[in-house]
């Protein structure tokens, strides 16, 4: 059942833009691994205002083509990298529904995105919870203001450091296997950026002969606010004060004992300075 | 055996590489620039930026006037100068009034637009013993309302000053700081940066403060827009009163 919670947990991670679920209260075993390689998007023409309110926006297009890795150093030590191999931002073209005109031409960048490392130390590995600690530093290898404006971004120019707990407990609900994991932790973020809390619950189930695993999320951040950056140039997903709540629900399908595929859908409930447009991912996992 | 091993090595292979190309195939057709259609329309409209309240008889003065189209463009089309009563006072086309005799009367200068209706201006006159001062407005001031749900308002006032011009915030201003890059701009059409004059970036969140101004005069713009440039999304404005 541990072994199983440790597949299911660690496949959960999928937040696309952040390693902030970091795989679970369980860590692999020593010279166990998990790696993922998956497409996460959102295309937006809205946001949540500093109000929580929705207003429209241009276009705007966020693609990242990810590499994610867990692996066992010992029983306890878990490394755990998440790399953008390559990021497409862009927003759409603006034109004049009086004249056809080309106001406002459209643009791209392409490159390498923010690259979180992070080492995940189990706390309680053989209790009935699970629980782990994770140091994930935010490495900003993205490039922060591409563009003519400096408007678009693949990263957020600002090296952060998350401090995580996670708490998780397999249970059974009929004959099926099950799970729950719940984490908090608190980002450091530097160069004005404010503070956060994260925080997430969710709750997976397997079922169809063990071949598919449905999971729930809820997740979230909560802006401190005490940044001294304002007026930046960042748009959404990667501006100073934003804060959302966002539901995900995952489906992964296992193809053999080693490798499967998952599919993600995000929307954010609520939500500050933040993209009101539902995220997707898809991606391919293998088990060391 | 050995081919048969093969062969399911290259069938996983396959299947592997056609879910890769299935995960980029989103990417691939979704990461491509669009298009986004933004309604600018505004009304054209016809505004006196010279003139005279008062024409003195056998005296004449030139009248003038801005026009811009439905997105807010400055133009010089053919212009239609009327005088509502050319005993009083006659004009030309191109805005060259003479007074005749003493008396109250209109001048109107209107633009012909295919398929809508004309604009016009009207200016009232009083023909009088002498020409008195012309009309040149040293300020201007309006007050912001946000177009939003971002918090922007205040009084502003934009006046000559030297060589250029100086937009002044009042104290009651007020704008959202959450913003990423907000940016003011003086505009003949709220509804687009489009063929705008770029203030600055948005620095000053509440009370009074100033940008400098050069390179544009007074009455060159109606409108005072506060843009967020990288959600391209306006965030409200405020017309000139004056």
């Amino acid at each position: 059942m541990k072994s199983f919670l440790k597949y299911i947990l660690s496949i959960t991670f999928l937040m696309g833009i952040s390693a902030s679920a970091l795989a679970g209260g369980w860590v692999q075993k020593k010279g166990h691994g998990f790696f993922k390689l998956s497409q996460w998007w959102v295309i937006a023409d809205q946001h949540f205002t500093d109000r929580g309110l929705i207003d429209p926006n241009t276009t705007n297009g966020i693609f990242n083509t990810s590499i994610y890795a867990e692996y066992g150093f010992s029983s306890r030590l878990t490394a755990i990298a998440y790399v953008p191999v390559f990021s497409r931002a862009y927003f759409n073209n603006t034109i004049s529904g009086t004249t056809g005109e080309l106001l406002v031409p459209g643009e791209a960048i392409n490159g390498l995105g923010d690259v979180d490392v992070s080492l995940k130390y189990g706390l309680v590995t053989d209790g009935p919870v699970a629980v782990s600690a994770s140091l994930l530093l935010g490495l900003p290898l993205g490039n922060a203001s591409g563009g003519t404006a400096g408007n678009l971004q693949t990263g957020d120019g600002e090296f952060n450091q998350l401090l995580q707990i996670d708490a998780g407990k397999g249970f059974k609900v009929g004959k099926l296997n099950a799970y729950a994991n719940a984490y908090v932790g608190f980002n450091n973020r530097t160069n004005g950026f404010s503070d956060e809390i994260r925080y997430g619950i969710e709750g997976g189930l397997t079922f169809l002969n063990e071949k598919v695993t449905g999971i729930l999320r809820l997740y979230g951040i909560q802006s401190f606010k005490n940044g001294e950056l304002t007026g930046g140039n960042s748009t959404s997903i990667f501006a100073n004060n934003s804060q959302h709540l966002t539901f995900s629900p995952e489906i992964n399908y296992h193809l053999n004992d080693r490798w499967g595929a998952s599919f993600t859908y995000g929307t954010a409930l609520a939500g500050q300075i933040i993209f009101a447009n539902p995220s997707y991912s898809v991606g391919v996992f293998f088990k060391l | 055996m050995c081919s048969l091993a093969i062969n399911l090595n290259l069938s996983v292979i396959f299947m592997k590489t056609k879910i890769i190309g299935a995960l980029l195939l989103p990417f691939i057709l979704a990461g491509c620039i669009g298009d986004d259609i933004i309604f600018d329309e505004v009304d054209a409209q016809v505004r006196f930026v010279l003139w005279v309240d008062t024409l003195g008889v056998d005296d004449s003065f030139q009248f003038e006037v801005r026009y811009t189209n439905q997105i807010g463009e400055v133009e010089e089309p053919a212009l239609t100068w009327i005088s509502s009563d050319t005993s009083l006072f006659t004009v030309d086309d191109t805005g060259l009034a003479t007074g005749i005799a003493k008396g109250d009367a209109y001048l109107v200068c209107e633009v012909e637009i295919s398929d809508r209706p004309t604009v016009r201006d009207t200016a009232f006159v009083v023909i009088a013993g002498e020409t008195g001062m012309q009309n040149l407005a040293t300020e201007r001031t309006g007050t912001l309302k946000t177009t939003s749900s971002y918090v922007l308002e205040g009084a502003f006032k934009l006046k000559e000053e030297g060589s250029g011009l100086v937009l002044e915030l009042e104290s009651d201003y007020k704008a959202s700081s959450s913003l990423p890059g907000l940016y003011v701009y003086l505009t003949n059409n709220p509804n687009s940066t489009n063929g705008a004059y770029e203030i600055g970036k948005v620095r000053t969140f509440s009370g009074s403060h100033s940008f400098d101004i050069s390179g544009v005069n007074l009455n060159d713009f109606d409108y005072v827009l506060y843009f967020c440039k990288p959600f391209g999304v306006k965030v409200g404005d405020g017309k000139f009163e004056n």
